[in-house]
């Protein structure tokens, strides 16, 4: 069984024919039922996010089964062959192998390390092995990427430190507070950044978020949107004064909040922490504030800056992480190496097998014959069997080594059988029954000169 | 005997420091077993000194400073387990090490005169050391606060930022130290006053009659109940919380040193029983 990865992603495709291949737009499900049924695809799983839409299968016939893809792409979500073929990549086998670990480690993501992506694999795993499209082979190379996703991010810091402004805002709250529950948040103006931040900040369990904007429609969009409560805009400084977490983003041209609208707000509060993200631009609050005791003052520079050092801190884990993934991908390779030989075993097995069911039928007709009471007819029996069957057992074996021709070719062959059957290790002899001579090698090494 | 526990604390302490600096979970699990051991070892040795002199080893300096030692190291355990946070342990440790080095060093127990023969010795000593273990504690999870404290003001979110927990539990942390230690140091020395009044009129020790608030030692440690109980009343009343009292607890916890090593071995008149 071969594997086989046909796909695209943010580093070859353009948002425009990714949002087109995009598999959620009609369900994961539906394109695994119709994958299921193309020819020469035994296991198949999809993952689609917004970066990437990614096949992976398992099949006999690699060549032909990407072609099979290839056209289910651009069929299932009409798009010509000529315009997707060139954005699509193939990798196939340890390289499907180690683009999957790598994905699931974020090293392939947009930002890397970002931890959502790990999520995402294995809920396409979850869905494709629900409906029965996963086997032996995808069912252990998605729980094995889990786990060397989960080793790159633990032993590497690439997941570490906020990447995004509004996360970056949180964690330094969090760093400040401890835990935001019970916090009371004020939004100053009602733009995306400050919608983004609030939906940041409902999400860690704040008890209250205020919103006041010179349009006080517009406060009271955003407070129901973020299930808050709008302000009068005049209210501002009692506000301030009431909260932990100020968000302003005005887009007024003078600062808004100046040293001594804080000064006031925090003298009653006296040592409580007060944190300022002021994401305005031009800056909404007075940056001398940010000397006050207790004031935590930062702009969007300053946010910027924090992201762009977690972002250089993480790219500098990534050659440890690419180091990991190879590690995992090599001992993936092992186990694929060791599946191998299984048909051989299966068909070895079914050989032996079969030549002792034809002795045990053999032997019923005798003993039909034989009177129950005759102990050495049936011991006669029982020796004919059984020598029988080493015999019949050993004849391909023994003809087929006679006939190897060439000193190399002998010496890998005895060097075969020698292994396979351990013959040339001493017997261990608490185990050897007395009644059984040491085992001398089948075939003797040849002699070296 | 006291050199075992002081060289289980330094390894503890480098194993903390190795914890701090790579933030490796196997290197602090590492360095706790090793303090724990320390402590047990500790135990036994404070056990062994017992049987020998017949009475708990706090007579002298250099017997409180090892009894000091230990009560910080489980006043610390308690809190690593009851806040799950190992980041302190890099502080703390290396002080105890610090510290042992002198019981280390002199090795021997101090015989208890007779005038100390007193259940009340026994429990102002205690509650005195457990009271210095709190401060300890509190200086340095105050110390930390002013770390974090400072790279946050200066948007230079790095080192202690990475590691150390936030501003609100170190805040936490710190005032709940400083109010178990003022209540002992509280007990301690009314326990010690009390006790005074009894034995001052019936002895002519001169050390006993030393004791008075000038004595060097009576005085600073009188003048860290001020500091302390100020550090509490401004807290509650004043609003004083964060960095000021952070820094009023670290202030508070270098007084208290001074008299502990300094002034308790080379100055005191009163205190010197050994």
């Amino acid at each position: 069984m071969n594997l086989i990865l046909v796909g695209a992603s943010h580093h070859s495709a353009s948002v425009d024919l990714r949002e087109r291949i995009d598999f959620s737009r009609r369900g994961v499900p539906e394109g695994l039922s119709v994958l299921g049924e193309l020819v020469g695809i035994a296991e198949v799983v999809v993952l689609s996010t917004c970066n990437r839409s990614e096949i992976y299968a398992a099949c006999e016939n690699p060549t032909q089964s990407r072609k099979t893809l290839i056209s289910f792409m651009c069929s299932y979500h009409d798009v010509p062959e000529s315009k997707l073929t060139p954005h699509l990549y193939t990798r196939h086998d340890n390289d499907a192998v180690r683009h999957l670990f790598r994905t699931a480690s974020g090293l392939d993501s947009l930002v890397v390390g970002e931890p959502q992506i790990l999520g995402q694999v294995k809920d396409a795993y979850t869905t494709a092995s629900q409906r029965d499209y996963t086997g032996a082979l995808l069912n252990r190379l998605f729980h094995w990427s889990f786990a060397a996703g989960k080793r790159v991010r633990s032993e590497t810091g690439i997941g570490e430190g906020a990447v995004s402004i509004s996360y970056a805002a949180i964690s330094l709250a969090k760093k400040i507070f401890g835990s935001l529950k019970g916090l009371r948040a004020l939004l100053v103006g009602a733009g995306e950044m400050a919608e983004l931040t609030a939906t940041h900040l409902r999400s860690q369990d704040v008890q209250q978020i205020l919103v006041a904007s010179r349009t006080p429609a517009r406060a009271a969009m955003l407070a129901a949107k973020v299930a808050g409560e709008s302000v009068p805009w005049e209210r501002l400084e009692t506000e301030l004064s009431e909260a932990d977490i100020v968000v302003t983003a005005t887009g007024s041209a003078q600062p808004i909040v100046t040293r001594q609208h804080i000064e006031t707000a925090t003298k009653p509060r006296r040592d409580r922490p007060l944190f300022i993200m002021d994401i305005g631009l031009p800056r909404d609050v007075d940056p001398s504030s940010g000397d006050l005791e207790q004031v935590f003052l930062y702009n969007i520079d300053d946010l910027r800056a924090i992201v762009s050092e977690n972002m250089t801190r993480r790219q500098s884990q990534v050659d440890h992480g690419e180091r990991l993934v190879e590690e995992e991908v090599e001992r993936f390779a092992a186990w694929l190496r060791s599946r191998a030989a299984i048909p051989t075993v299966v068909a070895l097995r079914s050989r032996f097998e079969s030549i002792r069911q034809s002795e045990v039928n053999r032997v019923k007709s005798k003993l039909a014959a034989t009177s129950s009471s005759s102990h050495e007819r049936i011991e006669e029996i029982i020796e004919e069997v059984t020598h029988r069957i080493v015999e019949k057992l050993l004849l391909q074996p023994t003809e087929q080594l006679k006939s190897v021709t060439g000193e190399e070719m002998i010496a890998t062959y005895t060097d075969t059988v020698n292994r396979l059957f351990n013959l040339t290790e001493e017997p261990d002899e608490t185990d050897t029954d007395e009644a059984f001579p040491p085992t001398q090698p089948l075939v003797a090494p040849p002699r070296t000169r | 005997m006291n050199s075992l526990p002081l060289v289980l604390y330094l390894i503890s302490s480098g194993a903390y420091a190795v914890h701090f600096a790579r933030q490796g979970k196997l290197a602090g699990r590492i360095a706790t077993v090793i303090l724990v051991l320390g402590v047990l070892t500790h135990t036994f040795v404070i056990g062994m000194q017992t049987m020998q002199v017949g009475h708990f080893p706090f007579v002298g300096t250099t017997g409180a400073v090892s009894a000091f030692v230990f009560l910080l190291a489980l006043a610390y355990l308690y809190t690593e387990m009851m806040t799950d946070e190992r980041a302190m342990g890099v502080f703390v440790v290396p002080l105890m090490a610090l510290l042992q080095v002198i019981p280390a060093a002199t090795n021997s127990v101090a015989e208890r005169p007779p005038v100390l023969d007193s259940p009340w010795f026994s429990v102002h000593v205690l509650a005195l050391l457990f009271a210095y273990a709190s401060f300890a504690l509190a200086c340095v999870v105050g110390v930390t606060y002013v770390l974090l404290f400072k790279e946050l003001k200066a948007k230079h979110l790095g080192f202690f930022y990475a590691r150390l927990p936030s501003l609100k539990v170190l805040d936490l942390m710190n005032s709940r130290a400083v109010a178990v230690g003022w209540v002992f140091l509280t007990l301690g020395l009314v326990v010690g006053a009390v006790w005074l009044l009894q034995v001052q009129p019936n002895t002519l020790d001169p050390r006993v009659q030393a004791m008075s608030l000038l004595d060097p030692k009576i005085f600073i440690v009188l003048l860290c109940w001020v500091v302390y109980s100020f550090a509490l009343y401004a807290r509650r009343s004043i609003g004083w919380s964060g960095r000021r009292a952070a820094l009023l607890s670290a202030f508070g916890f270098a007084v208290l040193l001074l008299n502990f090593v300094p002034v308790g071995y080379f100055v005191t008149q009163s205190h010197n029983f050994y």
